[in-house]
């Protein structure tokens, strides 16, 4: 957890000096290779080992971004915001330190959820961009906010295929209907409505970025709101 | 031959694409808040969907029958896109950059069509079961019987693996063995048999699972076919749309 509390003392630190957003990135992938080693498996189950993957991949996808953007201000400070928040939730989240069940010793579950928290972080740095783009008025953050949807949404689509091969497998059918897979639909058919809205000239830039910013929220109810307030084959 | 023209324009545009969409994720939506709230829902997998749809009072899934009809709107509207694509651009050099999002929009047309067979066809059967219990699986006098159930735990209690060892009949008596496992059912004579649950005490038993899903492979072959045209399109698409070209590399769509 010593790691855990530095990671997120580095992210806000980096506000001040920003390669302290890197050194933050460092300890925390530490921190989720220690747990992997001293729990025997991939920590990803529960909402703080995921939330801490998730803030992890958030910077460390935003590497390239950043090295386009020429490390502009307002986009480093909102990926350092963002990632101190999920690392503080990850603080606040009781460790889940159970064996896994046979069910989830698998490689599709493992790769369904790491593809799903891949695509989220991307997700998340499509919004940043967004914010970024509304603010500065830059080019660039559009097309680049552009790029992280569309591989976005392709992680996250893989992650729906992986996920329902593993549930075929393990519960007989690919799909089941539950407030998760609903909610998970709607997230698709959004950014597919994002990809599609942006091949027409009508859609300007402006509400492109508004629509990335608010997949993002969609993402958090999809991934947090599900999981913590609905019954369903995800909860936590 | 006007309202024909306005119909075929209706399908071609990705005006109907966008608004298609969109009221797709307003019904999904009223769908996220109206299924954790009614009672029917509990029941969704208890039979086909189509049946338990056909069943339900319509106050509850209207949101779904508005989804079917949007989602016929979308396959035609796929269709006559891609095929519109495919057309247009047929000159171009790169061949793969042009099938490759073509090749998504099949995908998603074998989705539909994956849920279309598996709401039509698919059911599910549970029922609690120890060694030596026995079901009949199909009008032919053909049977499952439990052999054995083996459950491993780890030193602190946890379940930590299990297996149970099945047996097919017919009235020649056994005519194949199976074992289940975690993550691996049974997967013969079209049936899908997987252990839902499993408990050691008071003594060895398992919550079974007897489904049939006829839109699986459809929806594995679509998965498989999704994986080859996004690697695809995202080799080709970032190699040449420039970040900053929005205006200059995409088609003016009416």
């Amino acid at each position: 957890m010593l790691l855990l509390a530095l990671s997120f003392g580095a992210y806000l630190f980096s506000l001040v000096k920003k390669p302290f957003l890197y050194i933050g990135l460092i300890l925390q992938t530490a921190y989720i290779i220690s747990r992997g080693f001293s729990l025997g498996r991939l920590p990803l189950v529960g909402p703080h080992d995921t939330i801490a993957f998730l803030s992890a991949s958030l910077i460390a996808f935003s590497i390239p971004f950043s090295v386009i953007l020429k490390k502009q201000p307002l986009f480093h400070n909102g990926l350092a915001i963002t990632a101190s928040a999920f690392t503080v939730f990850s603080l606040i989240s009781k460790q889940n330190n159970a064996p896994l069940p046979p069910v989830l010793k698998t490689l599709w579950f493992e790769s369904h959820v790491v593809l799903a928290f891949l695509s989220y972080a991307l997700f998340g740095i499509a919004a940043i961009l967004g914010y970024f783009y509304l603010r500065e008025k830059d080019d660039n953050a559009e097309g680049l906010q552009y790029r992280a949807i569309l591989i976005g949404y392709c992680l996250f689509t893989l992650s729906i295929v992986f996920g329902g091969v593993w549930a075929y497998l393990a519960w007989g059918t690919y799909w089941l209907w539950t407030p998760k897979e609903l909610w998970t639909s709607i997230l698709w058919l959004f950014y597919g409505l994002h990809l599609h809205a942006r091949l027409r000239q009508w859609w300007t830039d402006r509400m492109l970025a508004y629509l990335g910013i608010a997949g993002f929220a969609v993402v958090l109810f999809t991934y947090l709101g599900v999981s913590l307030l609905m019954k369903s084959s995800h909860s936590f | 031959m006007k309202p024909l023209k306005n119909i075929t324009g209706f399908f071609f545009s990705l005006r109907t694409t966008l608004w298609s969409l969109f009221l797709l994720v307003a019904m999904f939506l009223a769908g996220a808040f109206i299924m954790p709230a009614r009672e029917e829902f509990q029941t969704i997998h208890s039979a086909p969907f189509s049946q338990w749809l056909a069943r339900q009072p319509l106050s509850v899934t209207w949101w779904l029958w508005c989804s079917l009809g949007i989602l016929l709107i979308l396959t035609v509207n796929t269709l006559f896109c891609s095929i519109e694509s495919i057309v247009k651009k047929r000159k171009g050099t790169n061949l793969l950059l042009l099938i490759s999002p073509q090749v998504i929009h099949i995908v998603f047309l074998f989705i539909l069509f994956a849920h279309l067979l598996s709401s039509a066809g698919g059911l599910s059967v549970v029922a609690a079961a120890n060694e030596g219990t026995m079901f009949g699986i199909s009008a032919e006098n053909d049977f499952l019987r439990i052999r054995d159930i083996s459950i491993f735990a780890s030193p602190d209690g946890y379940i930590s693996d299990w297996e149970v060892n099945i047996e097919y009949l017919s009235g020649q008596g056994v005519i194949l063995t199976d074992k289940i496992k975690p993550n691996q059912p049974s997967l013969q004579m079209g049936l899908n048999v997987n252990v839902k649950d499993i408990t050691a005490r008071p003594y060895k038993a398992v919550l079974l699972q007897i489904s049939k899903d006829p839109g699986a492979s459809w929806a594995l072959a679509g998965g498989i076919l999704f994986t080859i045209g996004i690697v695809t399109l995202i080799i080709f698409r970032m190699k040449t749309e420039r970040i900053s070209s929005r205006s200059t590399s995409l088609p003016h769509k009416p």
